[in-house]
């Protein structure tokens, strides 16, 4: 009993850490963007004082059920996604004193699919408020999800077979035994998920289900107040996700938080450069964009893989 | 009397007597086939499993029915599913014309399947596969529209698809001189079947044919839209299944028992099961590219079927134990989503008169438990936990990587990924948007529609967290087709490496989030919440007016396809349109020579006659 109250808090508490950290780092990327284009931009902490706003609003407004049921599915994937991807190296002292969860009861398969979970929530909650807008964000975001998903499946396809194993925690042992990181032993396999990255984190030149003024923030477009809070809530978890993950499949994994902020912090900064200096691209440009060199490398990082 | 006989007797004569009964009242033969159905269920549930035995000797040959472990979980697909399609076809079918004729082929299409699947003898094999392919044709035919391009699609694959299996049949026969399906299987263990290759890919040929597989998956688009949805549901869900039930004899019975040794070039099992298992992938692939370009929903879920039948056709042509379980998994969930999605799509196309998706839009708030039925089945085929698509396609994955074959595997990713778009497309499509007021008219369908598809997907919804309750009767099966020791855990997936994924773990934590937020957003500030219906919205700061609909609903893809041109440039049927053009040419000279005039034929006999005599004259 005592085992399960402390798996329980530690679920509190990774979820309270994965919020905090991805909305500060998007607050910190509002910042830099300002700064880059020559603005003052918003304090680091906008992004509270936003989600504070948007959850202290007196009225909702309701669009039907699957409205109602969007924001819900959206943080449900997040929080369940996190519970199953090992945010600390396992065994660690960091990882058993605060960071017990349940990741070697699922495995990469599955959170493939789990990720899918809180889009296609979304995807229903913005059909059902009417707004074209809204509808027109989710087709470009599923068929971008197409692209980017070939070159991110190939890298880990690649990991799988080589290492003989679908599990996440057993991809880090292997990292930590060798001592090698992924991203040096599978290079080409990391490109590819990299390139990959840069489509999952929907920023410029990738942000076309967004699309400001052009989509009026696409799928959102309409949800407003206590919705939109926990919509942003749970964009942030998800932030925070990708990153780790990413940071256990081909950086090694974190031994401490302060490791773990310093890798994911880097690795999100990539696509956020690259989107300073691209502009926007239409649908069918990113999607080809991504079936094009990512999958190239995808493909070598497999052969490697299996020759 | 025997009973797998009085089930088939029961269907066959139910037939008849629906038939007829359409002169007493037009309502009559539809409740006669619920009636059937009923009747054999509770026959075939109620009965001991080992009376299903069935032997006659007629004109010299043995007729051998049985149903062992394997058939028997096909025949729970079918008599289940059936029997739910004929609970909805009495709301369905009413007020159509010729319901006698429709229901009459129903019924025989049912009793063709069940003695196919029963069938021990190649003989009674081929007879029920005939009645189950010409029954289905009346169906597919039945409203008459499209007939050209539907109905003779149709008829001439299953024809090509019959004659390659008859071929067989007769090759096995002249090898060994029996029809029996368990003497064959000896005979193949023991070398004594020169044929048995030819045969096989004759086999396969027949099967692919009702399966839908690339390239002969032509006809099945046109036919699965044409039939009447409470058929298609049957037609989708198990009636190309008999395709996957055949393969499963031919690759896992006969031709494991090949011998290596008489066929220098390659493993031929290994070899044919790759092509039959590239073929799935790439089935899946293009059906779903060709699914999402759909906006009549009923043409989509034809599409998504044929896409579907692919991967069930990899997971049977791989062969491992984790494979052939992923795509019997996937076969009987097959039959339960997609047989839920064509009967709602059915119960739209009663409520309200169309499922072309360019005209009909926001019907949630009308037809709220369709769309529930709609949802679940749709989170099912696109494979996200926690419904049990996931645990179907999660073994299919693990299968095939395991396994080495890690190419197909991103092509099967593509269209799973893929099919996350079209699956959203009949959800908008149909039931999203704005609310139009052509179909402010629109009502819920009756009960009898509505209750066999909420069972469906309850179904649907268990399955996710216990897999392990469908895992009983596939493994049984398996074990029949001769694997060993199957393993399976309730709740637990596990691969050959030992990885695992715990469902109750992900459905627990699902669940406990989902109920959080649930209370979190339905409670914090319930009093200030404002309804708003779906024109009250601002795009880009303006107001549409109450008759502007602003549905996003032409050219749904179109960045989508325009990326994917090159995917989207070769058409099958336009392949073998041309095949049928060359053909008409090539007759078309024959006529020329073969005129049927005798003066012409004269002519051919003095010609031939010169140049006998200028040869002959030339050789002395």
């Amino acid at each position: 009993m005592e085992g399960l109250a402390i798996k329980i808090l530690g679920a509190v508490i990774t979820t309270i850490v994965a919020f905090a950290v991805g909305m500060t780092y998007g607050g910190i990327t509002r910042k830099l963007t300002a700064r880059v284009q020559n603005r003052v931009g918003p304090t680091i902490f906008q992004n509270f004082i936003d989600l504070l706003k948007l959850q202290s609003k007196k009225t909702n407004i309701y669009h039907g059920v699957m409205g109602h049921f969007a924001p819900m599915w959206i943080i449900t994937a997040a929080i369940t996604v996190l519970m199953f991807i090992p945010v600390l190296h396992p065994g660690t002292a960091w990882y058993n004193s605060w960071f017990p969860n349940l990741s070697f009861h699922g495995d990469l398969i599955f959170l493939l699919y789990m990720m899918v979970f809180g889009s296609l929530g979304m995807a229903l909650g913005a059909g059902q408020t009417g707004n074209p807008n809204s509808a027109i964000g989710v087709t470009r975001g599923l068929s971008q999800m197409v692209g980017f998903e070939i070159p991110f499946v190939l890298a880990l396809v690649a990991l799988m077979v080589q290492y003989q194993t679908t599990s996440i925690q057993d991809i880090m042992t292997v990292q930590r035994e060798s001592g090698v990181w992924m991203m040096f032993s599978n290079p080409f396999s990391f490109l590819a998920a990299l390139f990959a990255s840069l489509g999952m984190f929907r920023y410029s030149p990738f942000d076309i289900v967004g699309a400001p003024a052009e989509l009026a923030s696409g799928p959102v477009s309409e949800f407003g107040g206590k919705y939109l809070g926990t919509m942003m809530s749970g964009g942030s978890i998800f932030a925070f996700i990708k990153l780790t993950l990413y940071v256990d499949l081909f950086l090694g994994g974190a031994y401490s938080i302060p490791e773990l902020l310093i890798k994911t912090f880097a690795l999100y900064m990539i696509p956020v450069f690259y989107g300073w200096v691209n502009p926007r691209y239409r649908t069918e440009q990113a999607i080809r964009y991504f079936w094009g060199w990512p999958t190239a490398l995808g493909v070598i990082g497999l052969l490697i893989a299996i020759f | 009397m025997n009973t797998l006989a009085l089930i088939l007797l029961i269907l066959f004569s139910g037939a008849i007597v629906a038939f007829l009964s359409e002169k007493v009242s037009k309502f009559l033969p539809s409740l006669i086939a619920f009636i059937s159905i009923t009747a054999a269920g509770i026959l075939f549930y109620t009965s001991p499993a080992d009376v299903f035995n069935f032997k006659l000797s007629m004109a010299g040959l043995n007729f051998t029915l049985k149903i062992d472990e394997f058939s028997r979980l096909f025949v729970h697909m079918i008599i289940g599913l059936s029997w739910l399609a004929s609970m909805y076809a009495v709301g369905y079918m009413q007020n159509k014309e010729r319901q006698g004729t429709f229901f009459f082929n129903m019924l025989l299409s049912i009793g063709g399947m069940l003695g196919i699947v029963a069938a021990r003898d190649l003989v009674s094999f081929f007879v029920f596969w005939e009645i189950m392919t010409w029954s289905s044709f009346l169906i597919v035919v039945w409203t008459g529209a499209d007939f050209r391009r539907t109905g003779i699609w149709y008829m001439v694959f299953s024809a090509m698809g019959a004659y390659a299996m008859l071929m067989a049949i007769m090759m096995i026969y002249s090898d060994i001189h029996t029809f029996n399906i368990d003497e064959i299987i000896a005979a193949i263990a023991e070398q004594r079947l020169p044929h048995l290759v030819e045969a096989s890919v004759l086999l396969l040929f027949g099967f692919s044919v009702k399966a839908a597989l690339m390239p002969l998956h032509v006809w099945a688009p046109n036919a699965y839209t044409q039939a009447p949805a409470a058929y298609t549901a049957i037609f989708s869900g198990v009636l190309s299944k008999m395709g996957i039930f055949g393969m499963a004899l031919v690759l896992l019975s006969m031709l494991k028992f090949a011998n290596p040794a008489d066929f220098s070039l390659v493993y031929i099992n290994g070899f044919i099961g790759q092509i039959l298992a590239w073929l799935g992938a790439i089935t899946a692939a293009i059906a779903t590219l060709y699914a999402l370009i759909q906006t009549d929903a009923k043409k989509l879920l034809a599409y998504s079927s044929v896409a579907q039948l692919g991967y069930i056709t990899i997971g049977i042509a791989i062969g491992t134990p984790l494979s052939v379980m992923a795509s019997l998994f996937l076969a009987v969930l097959h039959a339960l989503f997609k047989g839920t999605l064509f009967l709602a799509m059915g119960a739209v196309e009663r409520q309200a008169g169309t499922t072309d998706m360019t005209k009909i839009s926001g019907l949630i708030r009308r037809m709220p438990w369709t769309f529930f039925v709609t949802l679940v089945s749709i989170i099912s085929l696109a494979g996200v936990p926690p419904l049990a698509g996931f645990v179907g396609k999660w073994m299919l994955y693990e299968a095939l990587i395991t396994n080495g074959n890690v190419f197909m595997v991103v092509v099967v990713f593509f269209s799973s990924t893929a099919a996350f778009l079209y699956s959203y497309r009949i959800l908008f499509g149909i039931f999203l948007g704005q609310e139009e007021d052509d179909t402010a008219h629109v009502k819920e369908a009756p009960l009898s529609m509505i209750l066999p598809m909420v069972v469906m997907a309850l179904l649907l919804i268990a399955l996710g967290t216990y897999p392990g309750l469908l895992f009983d009767p596939i493994a049984q099966g398996m074990t029949v087709l001769g694997f060993e020791n199957v393993t399976w855990q309730m709740t637990v997936l596990s691969n050959v490496w030992g990885n695992t994924v715990n469902l109750m773990y992900i459905s627990t934590t699902i669940g406990v989030a989902f109920v959080a937020a649930l209370l979190f957003l339905t409670l914090k500030g319930r009093k200030g919440s404002r309804n708003v219906g779906t024109k009250d919205i601002s795009t880009s700061g303006e107001i549409p007016l109450e008759h502007e609909n602003l549905t996003y609903q032409l050219d749904f893809f179109k960045p989508f396809e325009r990326a994917a041109s090159p995917l989207y440039r070769r058409k099958m049927t336009k392949i073998y349109d041309d095949l049928s053009n060359g053909l008409d040419a090539l007759f078309d000279f024959t006529r020329k020579i073969y005129t049927g005039n005798g003066q012409t034929y004269a002519l051919y006999v003095v010609i031939f006659l010169v140049a006998l005599l200028i040869y002959v004259q030339n050789t002395l």
